[in-house]
């Protein structure tokens, strides 16, 4: 595909170099492609010069590595002969021992002005490596000097995504197996059209098992010079490989800061992930010292984004500096790990991100003074100021026994948020995602949050009385005489205390939702100790009870003004659910509240008349609470109503499919899931390239994209079909043949335009395609 | 009773939070060097606290590495420098972590034998094998030079010079670090490339 034309350059080098470049390990250059090896003068003269100069091992060495030894001896035999060296061939195709380097290209052909992908590929044999531009602890890049034509530019290495290899305490930066080092290269105008265009690259590597060897071959290719507009052809499919796995512009916003003198965090913003299918996070920096490159990086997965601590070199960047490198993240795919390399270019910002990286000792107090001043919040103050302030007005209790009283109840509370604490570590344990960030993504639970709100300002109104019931169904409990009593009216305050929340106690409670279940305890317990604080404290001084104000019809009234911040936090919640589900969503949200205000009346207005009509009312009320909940599973997030920008795909359903099919019409499938990283970056950067968003068109492909997200069984079974149990997956039907394409996990726009291109018989191969592959 | 329980709790998390600082595991420029006590080639033991007084430059060396070789026979520049060194009045030390069995592993009389033949002239070879002097220094390449002021505080960490090739061509046109740093000692200024990327060969651990 490639070998239009090979031509042999004399070799200006000096022949020993070859031979001489290492001390103990032979270098060994030949050319399996044996076309100048294979030749009859040659073999003869090889075999002649190994009788020669060999003794019988030799000659053995010669009979079991024939052409390899065959050329070396030979090319030895020839440098003492003082003939002219032929053994050093200039061609696309160079081996070592270690390494077949061959030069290729992404085009066949060369026109003036065109910029064309080259590229040096290596094949390494198992267990060596060479380095990517940053070789870490120790090691050597690849270099490729170019010998190009006057005027023509050579960018710098455009390196795939590298991976990292340790021996001991030196970690390298390196590939295995094989890597294609691309450069862009810019053809200058005035190239000869008809004429030739020939390229010379001189590599240089290291290649290292344990032990290291530096290598040096020269790679020479020709390619013909054509019409500027005529198609330059597909060239070979190593570039196209390795332009697969070339770093992209990350889709989300990476940060990062400078946490210490240790340490560096870098936040990526991807709201979605799961942490089951995130294999390895890892930074590459560009430059030597910018990181401790032997060091571990952790990762840990948050429900805004993800976290990876980087531990600082010997030259950590200053505040406002960049760091630059490489961002690669190996994901579970359908059919084997994915990686994706993020180019980064961040610079370092100063403080750490507030909540996520927290310090224990201060989500402890953030949460102790959440506590405390959650007591004045409307849904504790006006339940608890009649409760409890009665506990420790007694006057006929000695002050020991008011003040233990208040020591119960402060347990109650405390016992009542490890029990709270106990619960969400269960079901973090169970695997639920557990968040504020998360929970607040789900409009059902919005809806909730703000029907709840409601009902409370209602309560606070005087709509109806939720205090006064639960405080009936616990007052048997809370009217126990003794400490029973206390207890209980701790748990109560509690349970009042949930549905709200106070300054700080976000920060607090974000933090400890993220934590394992020690900490997250210890930040519940905190937190109910505020609680209980101001009533714990009124217990042990009773003369604080003198600055407490006496109980009066300022109470009714402050209850009454606390409705409204409650009626504030439904309608801000209402808000956030038509962001999040779109303008219907409204509709519903309003329709709710409306049953609540109407349950909540009907509760209160038949609680005195009969047992019968409190019966009735309380059924009535309990039925349009459950309408109101109904309507809220009519929702769907990501209904949003984001503008309107005219998407090409449309949901996959099965049996839209199926009838695309038996039309015969060309249908492209994506199946994709919110927290699958790679499949939204192959999203953006190969299926919304406009290149491709093109040839849909013009090609008249229906684009059907299937949400995998909740796991819809009709898309499980689908990916079945195809032995996947996951996504993502690319489809292709050609039109009019029901066996589809099955594309690579990793998307470029040109392999979806060339699977489009390469099965479709509806184009005809006379329409004249402009090079848009750059 | 229930409060002082729940203030220890608190006492206790608060407390938590001071957890021990992580001891540094690397030389810092600027800091003292640490020190060790080593087998030498000729058999004798040497203790770094003993040279005391004078500069010192450990250079950790692999005899079969290219880019050891590229400064020792294809150029002589290290054993140049060694000379020089001495003249100076230096105590420049080989140190070869290399385990048994590995790439550049020898025993005391090769190692003399082998500065011999390559007309390199060191004050003396330290015998690293178990690696230990080597992971004291974080010592990750050969060469990787490190340089000792008389008081034992750590000068100069880092490469041989600036360019990170295995040309001896290379040597002429890069800027020679240790002599840079040993000319600055010399003359009582400050280093002024005091920490520089390593680069060559990776040594030879165990495991």
């Amino acid at each position: 595909m490639l070998l239009l034309s090979i031509e042999v350059l004399p070799n200006k080098q000096n022949p020993h170099r070859a031979l001489a470049n290492n001390h103990d390990m032979t270098n060994r250059l030949f050319n399996p492609a044996g076309e100048n090896c294979a030749s009859l003068r040659f073999s003869l003269f090889a075999a002649l010069s190994c009788l020669l100069f060999s003794g019988f091992r030799r000659w053995l060495f010669f009979f079991f590595r024939s052409r390899l030894a065959a050329c070396n001896l030979a090319g030895l035999s020839l440098c003492i002969l003082g003939l002219p060296a032929l053994q050093s061939y200039a061609a696309d195709y160079v081996a070592t021992e270690q390494v077949e380097a061959r030069l290729v290209a992404g085009v066949d052909a060369v026109s003036p002005g065109a910029e064309v992908y080259l590229g040096v590929h290596q094949k390494i044999i198992a267990h060596w490596h060479t380095y990517w531009l940053n070789p870490g602890d120790s090691g050597s890049p690849t270099t490729i000097a170019w010998h190009l034509p006057e005027g023509a530019a050579a960018s710098d290495i455009l390196w795939p995504i590298p991976g990292r290899s340790s021996m001991g305490p030196i970690t390298n930066y390196s590939y295995e197996n094989d890597v294609t080092l691309l450069t862009r290269i810019k053809v200058p105008d005035n190239v000869v059209v008809g004429g030739e265009f020939p390229i010379k690259a001189v590599v240089d590597w290291l290649v290292c098992e344990e032990e290291c060897i530096p290598q040096q071959v020269e790679l020479d290719l020709v390619l013909p010079v054509v019409e500027p507009g005529e198609d330059l052809g597909q060239g070979s499919e190593l570039v196209e490989a390795a332009l697969a796995r070339l770093p992209v512009e990350s889709p989300w916003p990476v940060k990062v800061f400078r946490v210490s003198d240790e340490t560096l965090e870098l936040w990526l913003e991807f709201p979605n992930a799961d942490p089951a299918t995130i294999r390895d996070l890892w930074f590459y920096p560009n430059e030597w010292g910018r990181l401790k490159q032997s060091s571990p990086q952790t990762y840990e997965v948050f429900p805004d984004g993800i976290k990876l601590q980087l531990p600082a070199g010997e030259f950590i960047p200053a505040v406002g500096e960049s760091l630059d490198g490489v961002l690669v993240l190996t994901e579970q795919g359908s059919s084997g790990d994915m990686q994706r390399g993020f180019e980064l270019v961040v610079p370092v910002q100063a403080a750490a991100l507030p909540g996520a990286s927290l310090s224990f000792a201060l989500a402890l107090l953030l949460a102790l003074a959440g506590g405390v001043i959650l007591n004045l919040m409307p849904c504790v103050f006006p339940v608890l100021s009649l409760k409890a302030l009665s506990l420790v007005r007694h006057a006929e209790h000695s002050a020991t026994h008011i003040r233990n009283h208040g020591l119960v109840y402060a347990f109650g509370v405390v016992a009542s948020f490890a029990v709270l604490a106990f619960i969400l570590i269960a079901l973090k344990a169970g695997g639920a995602q557990i968040g504020w960030g998360f929970q607040f993504q789900s409009p059902l639970f919005v809806l909730i949050a703000a029907y709840l709100m409601f009902a409370v300002g209602l309560s606070l109104s005087g709509v109806f009385y939720i205090g006064g019931s639960l405080a009936g169904a616990g007052s048997g409990l809370t009217q126990r005489s003794g400490y029973a009593g206390s207890f209980f009216t701790g748990v109560l305050a509690t349970v009042v205390a949930t549905p709200c929340t106070a300054p700080f106690m976000a920060a607090a409670l974000g933090y400890a939702l993220v934590q394992p279940a020690p900490k997250l305890l210890a930040v519940f317990l905190s937190l109910g100790l505020g609680l209980a604080l101001p009533f714990l404290l009124l217990s042990y001084w009773p003369g604080l009870q003198r600055w407490l104000p006496r109980p009066g019809i300022w109470m009714e009234r402050l209850k009454q003004v606390l409705a409204f911040p409650m009626y504030g936090a439904a309608a801000w919640l209402v808000w956030v659910l038509v962001q999040q589900a779109g303008a219907d969503a409204a509709a519903i949200a309003l329709a709710g509240l409306v049953l609540i205000g109407f349950a909540a009346w009907l509760y209160s207005v038949t609680r005195q008349i009969s047992t019968r009509a409190s019966l009735f009312g309380s059924l009535g009320a309990a039925a349009a609470v459950v309408i109101a909940l109904a309507g809220g599973s009519a929702l769907r997030a990501g209904s949003a109503d984001v503008p309107q920008i005219a998407e090409n795909w449309r949901p996959y359903e099965e049996a839209e499919l199926q009838q695309l099919l038996a039309n015969g019409e060309p249908v492209f499938l994506n199946f994709t899931a919110s927290w699958c990283i790679s499949c939204l970056v192959n999203e953006k950067v190969a299926l919304k390239n406009e290149s491709v968003i093109r040839e849909f068109e013009e090609a008249g492909v229906h684009y059907l994209k299937g949400d995998w997200t909740n796991r819809d069984p009709q898309i499980t079974t689908f990916l079945s079909r195809f032995g996947r149990s996951g996504v993502p997956l690319y489809l292709y039907y050609p039109p009019n043949k029901d066996k589809p394409v099955l594309l690579p996990q990793i998307l470029t726009p040109d392999i979806v335009i060339g699977a489009l291109r390469a099965n479709s018989t509806a184009i005809s191969s006379s329409t004249d395609f402009t090079s848009g592959r750059n | 009773m229930a409060i002082s329980h729940i203030a220890k709790l608190f006492c206790a998390g608060v407390a938590m939070t001071f957890a021990a600082a992580v001891a540094v595991a690397e030389p810092v420029v600027g800091k003292p060097a640490p020190t060790f006590e080593a087998k030498t080639a000729d058999g004798t033991t040497l203790n770094l606290e003993s040279l005391r007084g004078r500069t010192v430059v450990l250079e950790w060396t692999n005899h079969e590495c290219p880019y050891v070789v590229k400064h020792y026979e294809k150029s002589g520049n290290i054993p140049k420098l060694q000379k020089e060194a001495a003249e100076q009045g230096v105590v420049w030390l080989q140190v070869i972590s290399s385990a048994p069995g590995k790439q550049g592993h020898v025993d005391g009389a090769t190692a003399l034998k082998l500065n011999e033949e390559r007309g390199a002239a060191p004050s003396g070879v330290i015998l690293d094998a178990d690696g230990s002097v080597g992971k004291l220094y974080a010592a990750q390449t050969s060469p990787h030079l490190f340089i000792i002021n008389p008081q034992g505080i750590l000068e100069y960490k880092g490469g041989i010079d600036s360019i990170k090739s295995a040309k001896e061509d290379d040597i002429p046109k890069a800027t020679n670090y240790v002599r840079e740093a040993l000319n600055a000692l010399a003359a009582g200024k400050k280093v002024p490339h005091a920490s520089t990327a390593p680069y060559g060969c990776s040594i030879k651990y165990a495991g």
